[in-house]
């Protein structure tokens, strides 16, 4: 019986001495397409893997909704993937959680073929914590088939674009029939948005010592551009709002003018794309027309123990051929510029790019992006929908930012 | 060796490695155990029965502590910290109940919003869920051919309800335009002039009542109109003591105030006490306030008087709370003291006639309260935007071609999730069902040789016959309204999020989203405690349910 006990410890001991000798690499993903997932395991990670033979890669996917609770899981239990994926305002809120890349990255001479703005949006106090994968620049899409003023798009100031909006939106008994603008998340607001409005409007979030720009004047004109906005498409706050719309809302004829990811446009070879007309966010009077740029980047927790060869998995996915590859199955664009040449043979993506050198800024520094949303959520839509003034939305956001800085130790 | 031959091999470790920690744990307690109870004198036989006994139980006992009680109480530890995930905790005492009970800065005002918002689903939501239960279960109950197919139609919701696709189904449905509960009701509203009048009379109703709540849970003052419901309940009570059967009987409503309306109360103070506040100043100025709201004299006798529009009304006038401390003096009196019959006619004629007066003024004034408002804005111009809503959508009836925004306005988001809640009230129904089944017919017949009405038996036989399944469906529908979380996580966006947010809702985004672990247990251990003093409070008044 001991002999019997000894042989199965013996095949155990043996059993787990040839599992540690293989080196395995999480890589967590968050939101991308099925395909994108299948280029992962089918292509990318066996060629990592004869480059790096005593290395396994696997991946764990996710959505958006479940990333919060997963991530804190593994912060808390210093236990999870080695690789995250994370969104554009994310260094801010994790930061601290991440490992400090410089010492692995600082060197790599393939760094600057990346471009600055999607650098930055992977730095924390001034320390590299990841390094950007896919690039989304996020402008403004017209149809010019069935606007009625289609001569003044893409209109470049907030004048411009209220009259606009005014002009293409149309209410028939008490419901909508046409909007002349719908936001990234089928309505008539959002908080990144909100935030892209005012830096057009020539506003920053922070002023020079680090407290809430909200009390500024392009605030206050971002959010009365809001309003009138939204009193041009829905009178009232009892309007009843367009049909349900299956497919793509700018295909679906009855909006004008949005905000949309490309996931949410019809596919850049559908002839419908000789009809849209893609431009900046218009600007306020002493502002400039821009186009938020999104970067998704990959990040190494603080908990992981082999760093190098996580660092080497970013340098290896980062690759310019990986690039090319990853953009052309996964819909967004690459985050090298050396990587751009293919996709501008596609005039949609190449006026895409143009609009992001012309008018690009990253959606970066945002601090403590997790407490601002919820607090721009609330004060904005109280002040759309008529329940708080302009001054006290501003007030507000401006205190309760600031309180929100300090508690999380920028101010 | 690939990837999932690796991971197959660590959960195998990983089970070994459970199964013999939960082994040696199970048998180290029944060793524990055996020698208490050997030093307690116990023989060797029993030693033997209390080894094995606690031994064989402790796989569940050890999974309690270190998957239960072990993370409550870290969670309650955590809940008087400063504790955010990546940083060091640093003890805070009662900090973060403060911030949360006293709706102090955002996140305090956001809990008391999600709070009120459990409220809603609460009390709004469980009546509504049971009246559809039973109206279901009355309904499948009846002896007729293919029922069993009604069945099992009124319980598929409850497998899909909560479902991703479900709701996303009840997203197209109740679109405003378009949606198909839309089309039908204003097809319906166009077809048939007197279901028109009630559709609008609908819309009038849910979207006034949810206007003020929006008003209320964002803490716009309401100005005299906060003296209306305890006013409403003093009155109510003293009627009720005044015409009761007997002495006793009067004592029974009495003492019952007492216990119920004083643990509300001790539960405010003590909020307030952890929160901090004052109950002295302005004490002059406050009696002032309660005196012409009584005598009215700003609402009747001088109208137009009250100076509505001074700085902070609130602050000026008494505490809703010294009036609820009045009625539970009150009751403590009747239900306790020995006052003479005489005595005791007069406190209630007197109180009766107090809170009569205090609700008409209190009432009147708080039209006059917002009506001063709205003189302001009209003189002035410029929009006013106290209880904004609530004055938009009150300030005429519906025209025809109004319909319910569902989803897509806070006016309605809560009474679509409530609706949603009731589609799936087929668990409510089964139990019912069997509830039902259990009535002897014999009662239904005997009934109806005395000439009961179909009415009569219902109230008077089926109702006390299924009152222990409707106390169940009561305690496990409230326990399940307060604690919402993924529907309101599934129907919610940008326009909505904060009308359904919940305090279960409320709790995830603060601990996961915001990584806040410290104020999120605190809002988890205020839940907690709060589900746990309705139950006992549910039990404790649990005299309606009739046990054979």
């Amino acid at each position: 019986m001991k002999k019997k006990v000894l042989m199965l410890v013996g095949l155990m001991a043996l059993l787990l001495g040839s599992v540690n000798a293989q080196r395995t690499l999480e890589i967590y993903i968050t939101g991308l397409t099925e395909d994108t997932m299948t280029w992962f395991r089918e292509v990318a990670f066996p060629a990592f893997e004869a480059e790096h033979p005593d290395v396994i890669v696997d991946i764990l996917t996710g959505g958006w909704g479940d990333f919060d609770a997963a991530v804190a899981g593994w912060i808390t239990t210093g236990s999870g993937p080695d690789i995250v994926y994370l969104g554009s305002e994310y260094a801010a809120t994790f930061g601290d959680l991440l490992s400090d890349l410089d010492p692995y990255l600082a060197d790599w001479d393939e760094l600057g073929s990346f471009l600055p703005a999607a650098l930055d949006v992977a730095k924390y106090d001034g320390h590299m914590v990841g390094l950007p994968l896919l690039m989304s620049p996020r402008p403004m899409f017209f149809r010019t088939d069935i606007s009625a003023n289609a001569e003044a798009i893409p209109p470049l100031t907030f004048a411009d674009a209220l009259a606009f909006v005014a002009a293409n939106s149309a209410v028939e008994d008490n419901a909508m029939t046409k909007m002349g603008f719908m936001d990234i998340g089928g309505g008539l607001f959002d908080a990144q948005e909100f935030i892209g409005y005012i830096w057009s409007a020539g506003g920053e979030l922070y002023h020079a010592d680090g407290s809430s720009a909200f009390d500024s004047a392009a605030t206050a004109e971002a959010l009365q551009f809001m309003y009138d906005r939204r009193r041009a498409v829905q009178p009232t706050e009892l309007t009843a709002g367009l049909p349900p719309i299956s497919g793509y809302p700018l295909a679906s004829g009855l909006v004008a003018s949005g905000i949309f990811p490309m996931w949410n446009m019809p596919p850049t070879t559908d002839p419908l794309w000789n009809d849209i007309a893609i431009g900046p966010y218009p600007a306020g009077v002493n502002g400039a027309p821009l186009v938020q740029v999104f970067t998704d980047w990959l990040s190494v927790p603080a908990y992981v123990q082999d760093k190098e060869l996580a660092a080497a998995f970013l340098k290896f996915i980062g690759s310019r051929d990986n690039a090319i590859a990853l953009s052309n199955v996964a819909g967004f664009t690459p985050v090298r510029t050396d990587a751009w040449e293919e996709l501008r043979a596609n005039p949609v993506w190449d006026a895409m790019l143009d609009a992001a050198v012309d008018y690009g800024r990253a959606f970066s520094d945002i601090r403590a992006s997790a407490e601002l949303r919820p607090l721009i959520v609330e004060q904005v839509s109280m002040f759309l929908s008529d329940q708080q003034s302009l001054a006290d939305t501003q007030m507000f956001l401006k205190e309760e930012y600031d309180a929100i800085l300090e508690d999380n130790g920028y101010l | 060796m690939d990837a999932s031959v690796v991971a197959r091999i660590h959960n195998f470790y990983w089970s070994l490695g459970t199964v013999a920690f939960i082994v040696l744990g199970s048998y180290l307690v029944g060793r524990i155990a055996q020698a208490v109870a050997g030093a307690r004198g116990v023989g060797v036989l029993q030693r033997r029965r209390v080894f094995w006994g606690y031994a064989l139980a402790s796989p569940w006992l050890l999974g309690f502590v270190i998957f239960v009680a072990g993370p409550a109480v870290l969670s309650l530890y955590y809940s008087f910290t400063d504790y955010r995930l990546g940083r060091s905790l640093e003890w805070i005492g009662l900090d973060n109940y403060r911030v949360l009970l006293g709706g102090i800065g955002a996140q305090g005002r956001r809990f008391m919003q999600a709070m009120y918002n459990s409220g809603y689903y609460a009390i709004v939501g469980v009546p509504l869920q049971i009246a559809t239960a039973l109206g279901m279960a009355l309904l499948v109950a009846r002896p007729l051919r293919g029922m069993s197919f009604f069945r099992l139609v009124f319980y598929v919701p409850v497998i899909l309800a909560g479902g991703p696709a479900i709701l996303l189904a009840w997203r197209y449905m109740l679109a405003s335009n378009g949606g198909f509960v839309n089309v039908t009701l204003k097809r319906f509203a166009e077809a048939l002039p007197p279901f028109d009048w009630l559709y609008r009379s609908f819309i009038f109703a849910v979207e006034a009542f949810n206007a003020f709540f929006i008003g209320v849970t964002r803490a716009d003052p309401v100005g005299p109109l906060m003296y209306v419901l305890p006013a409403m309940l003093g009155l109510g009570l003293c009627v009720l003591m005044l015409v009761a059967a007997d002495a006793k009987a009067r004592r029974q409503v009495a003492r019952t105030a007492v216990e119920v309306l004083g643990a509300v109360l001790l539960v405010l103070l003590l909020v307030r006490a952890v929160v901090g506040g004052s109950f002295v100043p302005h004490l002059h100025e406050r009696l002032r306030t309660f005196v012409e709201l009584v005598t009215l004299r700003t609402s009747l006798l001088e109208p137009g008087s009250g100076d509505y529009l001074r700085d902070g009304f609130a602050q000026h006038a008494a505490s809703p709370l010294w009036l609820l401390a009045l009625i539970v003096a009150l009751c403590a009196l009747i239900g306790y003291g020995r006052p003479g019959t005489q005595l005791r006619r007069w406190l209630l004629g007197g109180s009766a006639l107090l809170f009569g007066f205090l609700t008409v003024g209190s009432f009147l004034d708080g039209v006059r309260y917002f009506q001063a408002f709205d003189a302001v804005a009209a003189a002035t111009g410029t929009p006013q935007h106290h209880f904004a809503l609530f004055r938009q959508v009150s300030a005429q009836f519906p025209d025809a071609n109004r319909v319910p925004l569902w989803l897509s306005s806070e006016l309605w988001s809560k009474p679509s999730l409530v609706l949603i809640t009731m589609w799936s009230s087929g668990a409510g129904m089964l139990i019912f069902l069997a509830a039902l089944k259990g009535v002897p017919r014999s009662m239904y017949e005997a009934a109806s040789v005395d000439g009961a009405t179909s009415w009569q038996r219902f109230t008077l036989i089926t109702l006390p016959m299924i009152s222990p399944a409707m106390f169940y469906n009561v305690v496990i529908g409230l326990i399940a309204a307060l604690q919402t979380f993924e529907s309101v996580y599934i129907i919610q966006n940008t326009q909505t999020e904060q009308s359904l947010a919940s305090a279960a809702y409320f709790l995830f985004v603060r601990t996961f989203r915001q990584l806040e672990i410290g104020q999120g247990a605190a809002a988890s251990w205020i839940l907690a405690v709060l589900i746990v003093l309705l139950t006992v409070a549910q039990f404790r008044y649990s005299r309606w349910v009739h046990y054979e």
